[in-house]
């Protein structure tokens, strides 16, 4: 025992000696750098596990082994940034850590109010840097003192560029999935208009209309006496066509709604008594994507769980993606360096050059998610009914 | 990169709680750790800091130009480098991992029979009560058939291990379409490790919105019932859209609102499309409600590397995940074979225990 703690000792004093430290972080640099001239994804998870353990297997204070933790973090967010990775996102604080000791939880609420509000005292430098802070999570959970410091961190980086760092709070990703329908569910049943925007794109009355003046044989003298529309058939027809296709779009998206819906209310107001939604039909995948704290980030590529604990943990359940690679390494939180990242990251940047050679093999996908997610189901599609046929 | 003293500055710091050094002390300590701003994107640049400044940025750039090239053909050199030694390691890593996989595979065989594979779990001190296992269709001509097979010998081990509860999920859900196939075919492998009909474990097999097939636990073998659950990609994301769906449209309605939309809530609906089947038409005698655990509680994965490929998400909050690894490569070409070998790493990991030669 004694030995060993000898033997530590002096790895310590060496490693701390002027030249080696040079010579590490120079290797370390230029380790980085050659990282950079190949494929990094784009956004990474992690899932600080082993703060507890570590401090437990070194004799110190829990609370000393969650600062630990955070220089652990350090260090790897700098690797990571400056490797290319544009998202990092961490899973700080469970729901589910509220249940433990008062002791623990409020001494890492300090030290998150403590971290976060140094981090907006240098808001130039961030600034300058272009790192954006989001804190991801029941924030309604967290006490007032806290709260302040998050939304102040987050507001003073919110116009910030390229990097994102993501800090999942009071997070968990059941909690989250649930939030997202919820808000999906609240979107689609506030009503588009007051008067509503008719479902069927074409009008009853108009269509009565043409049938009366078909059988009346005297077109053009009725239809000019109609409100919006032109005195040629043909031209109705173009017109109901074009609303076809401007009320599609309604459905599509929410956001083109306004300026397209104000377009032809003036022709339609006059029925819609009941209040008309947008089609749920229309909610995909891509709506509850959209839904998601991690809005606007690219897919995840690599989450990274420490500690041997091989589950998720309620993380990011939803955003491991059909090819998102989850990494479970046996190493604490705290000793957690770029030593143990590299072998992950060399083995993700092999993989993805591989497949990008050659696109059939297994693992492959490319970086672009968002597009190919949906070529993939349609050929799933059709070599689901290619086997049907067998 | 960071020095022990400047670690032992931001320690003390840490134990005041950020009270001893002022904010210019710290922007003064990370400051040689910033990167220069002449690297940062030009627009940035130019719009934080006034035009005489970034005049002179521009000339300090364009002093170093051989610099910066070297710099890069450096790390294009390393890139190379690293990843030709990391390439060998891995190659050598699998080597070595086929091999005891090999020899794993002669001591740990199962030879057919029940109480080989019972012996093999024997010792464990826990056993998953639901095993999930994800598959993946191959791309040759008798695919299907051979994935069916993969099912029949997964079923047949997880039987004899004692395990009741199993779910495959293969993405595509080409197995949800030849149920009663499948369920032929399992039922012979079944005969082929236990013998006659009457010692067979009776079988249930059934599919998100599909009706239970195989016979209900009405057998009088000693053996334990065995549920199988067939996956696919549309049981995942897909089912929760359908859920939005639906509740937005009940949300419309006026039946429900958003407010009632808890994770209880949501957990039930998703929880019950693969733990309740639907009934049997014609059939009177209940099959009891809840006959598979919604969430597994192991997850294997036979492939190179862990992904979930699309697996339902809300049900894997829990689940522990064990992949089998990159070792085939080079010998199989394509994919990973389901190996008894395989199956029993991953009981064996979830019990926490190590697999050693002889049994």
């Amino acid at each position: 025992m004694a030995g060993s703690m000898h033997l530590s000792r002096l790895r310590n004093w060496f490693l701390a000696s002027p030249p080696i430290e040079f010579a590490i972080s120079n290797l370390k640099e230029l380790l980085v750098g050659a990282l950079r001239q190949g494929p990094i994804p784009q956004h990474v998870a992690f899932v600080m596990d082993g703060n507890r353990r570590f401090a437990r297997s070194h004799g110190i204070e829990t609370v000393e082994g969650h600062n630990l933790g955070f220089e652990a973090l350090a260090r790897i967010l700098e690797v990571c940034y400056k490797s290319g990775v544009k998202v990092v996102t961490i899973y700080a604080f469970s729901i589910e850590n509220f249940k433990r000791s008062k002791f623990e939880v409020d001494a890492l609420m300090d030290m998150a109010r403590v971290k976060l509000s140094q981090m907006a005292q240098h808001g130039d430098l961030l600034d300058r840097y272009g790192a954006k802070v989001r804190v991801l999570g029941r924030l309604d959970l967290l006490k007032p003192d806290v709260l302040a410091a998050v939304n102040k961190a987050v507001e003073s980086t919110s116009r910030n560029g390229d990097c994102v760092l993501n800090i999942c709070f009071p997070y968990t990703s059941r909690d989250e999935i649930t939030t997202a329908i919820r808000s999906t569910v609240e979107d689609y049943s506030t009503p588009l208009q007051a008067n509503g925007v008719p479902r069927t794109p074409f009008s009853e009355s108009h269509i009565r209309h043409n049938i009366r003046a078909q059988t009346q044989g005297s077109k053009p003298l009725d239809s000019q006496s109609d409100s919006g529309s032109t005195s040629a058939e043909s031209s109705q027809e173009d017109d109901s066509i074009l609303r076809n296709d401007r009320s599609n779009r309604v459905y599509e998206s929410g956001s083109s709604f306004s300026s397209s819906a104000t377009l032809h209310l003036d022709k339609n107001g006059s029925h819609g008594d009941k209040p008309a939604f947008m089609s749920p039909e229309t909610i995909s995948r891509q709506t509850l994507n959209d839904h998601m704290l991690t809005k606007g980030t690219p897919p995840l590529d690599l989450l990274v769980r420490t500690s041997a604990v091989e589950r998720l943990s309620d993380f990011m359940l939803w955003q491991c993606q059909e090819n998102t690679e989850i990494v479970f390494l046996d190493v604490l939180w705290p000793e957690f360096d770029l030593w143990h990242f590299l072998p992950v990251l060399l083995g993700w940047q092999r993989r993805i050059s591989k497949s990008r050679k050659n696109p059939d093999a297994e693992g492959n996908f490319a970086g672009d998610n968002a597009e190919s997610s949906e070529e993939d189901l349609d050929s799933l599609v059709l070599r689901q009914s290619k086997l049907k046929a067998i | 990169m960071v020095t022990q003293e400047e670690r032992n500055i931001l320690r003390a710091e840490i134990r005041s709680r950020g009270n001893n050094l002022s904010a210019e002390d710290r922007e003064t300590l990370i400051k040689p750790y910033l990167p220069d701003p002449a690297d940062l994107p030009q627009t940035r640049s130019r719009a934080s800091t006034a035009n005489s400044s970034s005049h002179s940025r521009r000339q300090k750039a364009r002093r170093t130009p051989i610099r910066t090239f070297l710099k890069s053909q450096i790390h294009h050199l390393t890139y190379a480098l690293t990843h030709i030694i990391f390439g060998i390691i891995v190659r050598l890593l699998q080597a070595y991992h086929a091999v005891v996989d090999r020899v794993f595979a002669v001591v740990y065989h199962h030879h057919r029979t029940p109480e080989l594979i019972r012996k093999d779990v024997r010792g464990l001190k826990r056993l998953p009560q639901h095993l999930s296992v994800i598959l993946t269709l191959r791309t040759e001509d008798d695919a299907l058939a051979v994935l069916m097979d993969e099912v029949a010998e997964l079923t047949a081990w997880s039987a004899c291990a004692g395990i009741s509860q199993l779910s495959i999920y293969e993405k595509t859900g080409a197995l949800k379409s030849c149920i009663p196939a499948l369920h032929q075919i399992i039922t012979t492998k079944l005969a082929s490790y236990y013998g006659s009909p009457s010692q067979q474990p009776s079988l249930q097999l059934f599919a998100p919105h599909h009706a239970v097939y195989g016979s209900t636990s009405d057998s009088k073998s000693e053996v334990p019932p065995l549920t199988l659950l067939l996956l696919s990609a549309t049981d995942g994301r897909e089912t929760m859209v359908d859920l939005t769906k639906t509740l937005a449209e009940m949300s419309q309605n006026g039946k429900l609102s958003p407010e009632d939309i808890t994770p209880e809530l949501v957990d039930a609906e998703l929880s019950e499309i693969t733990s309740q089947p639907l009934q049997p038409e014609g059939r009177s005698d209940r099959v009891p409600a809840n006959i598979i655990n919604p969430e597994p509680d192991l997850l294997l994965i036979f492939g190179p590397y862990l992904k979930l490929d699309g697996y339902p998400p809300w049900q894997i909050r829990l689940t522990e995940m064990y992949c089998t690894g990159d070792r085939s490569h080079g010998v199989g070409g394509y994919g990973e074979a389901v190996e008894y070998q395989g199956f029993m790493r991953g009981l064996w990991h979830y019990a926490g225990a190590q697999m050693r030669f002889g049994r």
